[in-house]
């Protein structure tokens, strides 16, 4: 699932993940991503998480992700434009398996994506 | 062959993309024990094990507690509830409370490797957010032992590799696709001296 708040990022990510054969939910916020977690979180894998967004930024959906025990359930990507993750960062860490920066490279995003898949079919 | 020299690895956010680049350029001779702490949710650990052996010819396992170390091995610390030590050349899997937000920490693998291997250990630090590794690397190097950093421009976040290199006690900061071959060199001229 993709998270952001632009909705021209989850246009492209959702055609680019359309043509690469990979199913893609999308949500505007970090409130809409919890709401499809609960309701099918059992069929996302992974996470693509922007960290500016308004009310709740990414490091917030991290954290209410790890107090819902989803972390240990899931892969977290940050798919940001911001360069310095920040101090919000330090202790959600261990729950951050990837860092990715915008703008991306659309090649790398899908390689990186289906790696990260690979080891999630793998760990079910 | 029971190990002489060690490699500790610490890494974190994007760390898979560097230890792929690295573990696939070692020889299978390579003539020392890797351990790595990669933070990560324990439910990966075995996966990420299997991801890690496609790409070296070395041995890839993820460590049990009272294991030897051994050449030509890496040794990964799964991800979760336990700390990696190194004490009587074993892997010890232990209890402990978090140390820079993370459990395993590299602090605490790299304190343990710098106490038992002295100048026959090699710390490495790539990717990730925060300053775990930055005291495991102090130590390495204040016993003797040399003190790699991954650079800015290849870590997907310079957190780690930065809190490492301000401690002053990194001998070479180099972009991922280096690093594999500096640990060689230095391998080689450890195992001179």
């Amino acid at each position: 699932m993709a998270v952001d708040d632009d909705p021209r990022i989850r246009e492209v990510l959702e055609m680019l993940f359309a043509m690469e054969g990979i199913d893609i939910a999308v949500a505007s916020g970090g409130e809409e991503a919890i709401k499809i977690l609960e309701r099918e979180g059992d069929n996302i894998d992974l996470l693509l998480l922007d960290i500016m967004m308004p009310r709740m930024d990414g490091w917030d959906v991290v954290k209410a992700l790890k107090d819902r025990g989803w972390t240990n359930k899931l892969l977290i990507t940050m798919l940001t434009a911001k360069g310095d993750p920040g101090d919000k960062a330090m202790e959600l860490e261990e729950y951050v398996f990837d860092y990715i920066t915008k703008p991306f490279d659309p090649d790398e995003l899908v390689r990186r994506v289906k790696d990260f898949l690979e080891i999630m079919d793998a760990a079910k | 062959m029971q190990a002489e020299n060690v490699i500790a690895i610490g890494s974190s956010t994007g760390g898979l993309v560097a230890l792929k680049e690295i573990l696939s350029q070692f020889p299978e001779n390579l003539g020392a024990a890797i351990i790595i702490v990669q933070h990560m949710p324990g439910f990966i650990s075995k996966s990420v094990v299997n991801t890690l052996q496609e790409v070296t010819k070395l041995r890839v396992k993820l460590s049990k507690e009272g294991e030897i170390l051994e050449n030509n091995t890496v040794y990964i610390a799964p991800g979760g509830d336990r700390h990696l030590v190194v004490n009587g050349k074993k892997i010890r899997l232990v209890d402990g409370e978090k140390v820079n937000f993370c459990r395993p920490s590299v602090d605490v693998m790299m304190h343990s490797i710098a106490e038992e291997f002295g100048e026959r250990a090699i710390g490495t630090i790539l990717t990730g957010m925060g300053c775990d590794g930055a005291g495991g690397i102090a130590s390495i190097k204040a016993r003797g032992g040399v003190t790699i950093a991954q650079d800015k421009t290849t870590s997907a976040v310079f957190g780690m590799p930065k809190a490492a290199i301000d401690t002053g006690k990194v001998d070479s900061v180099i972009p991922s696709y280096k690093i594999a071959s500096e640990i060689i060199e230095r391998l080689n001229h450890q195992r001179l001296t």
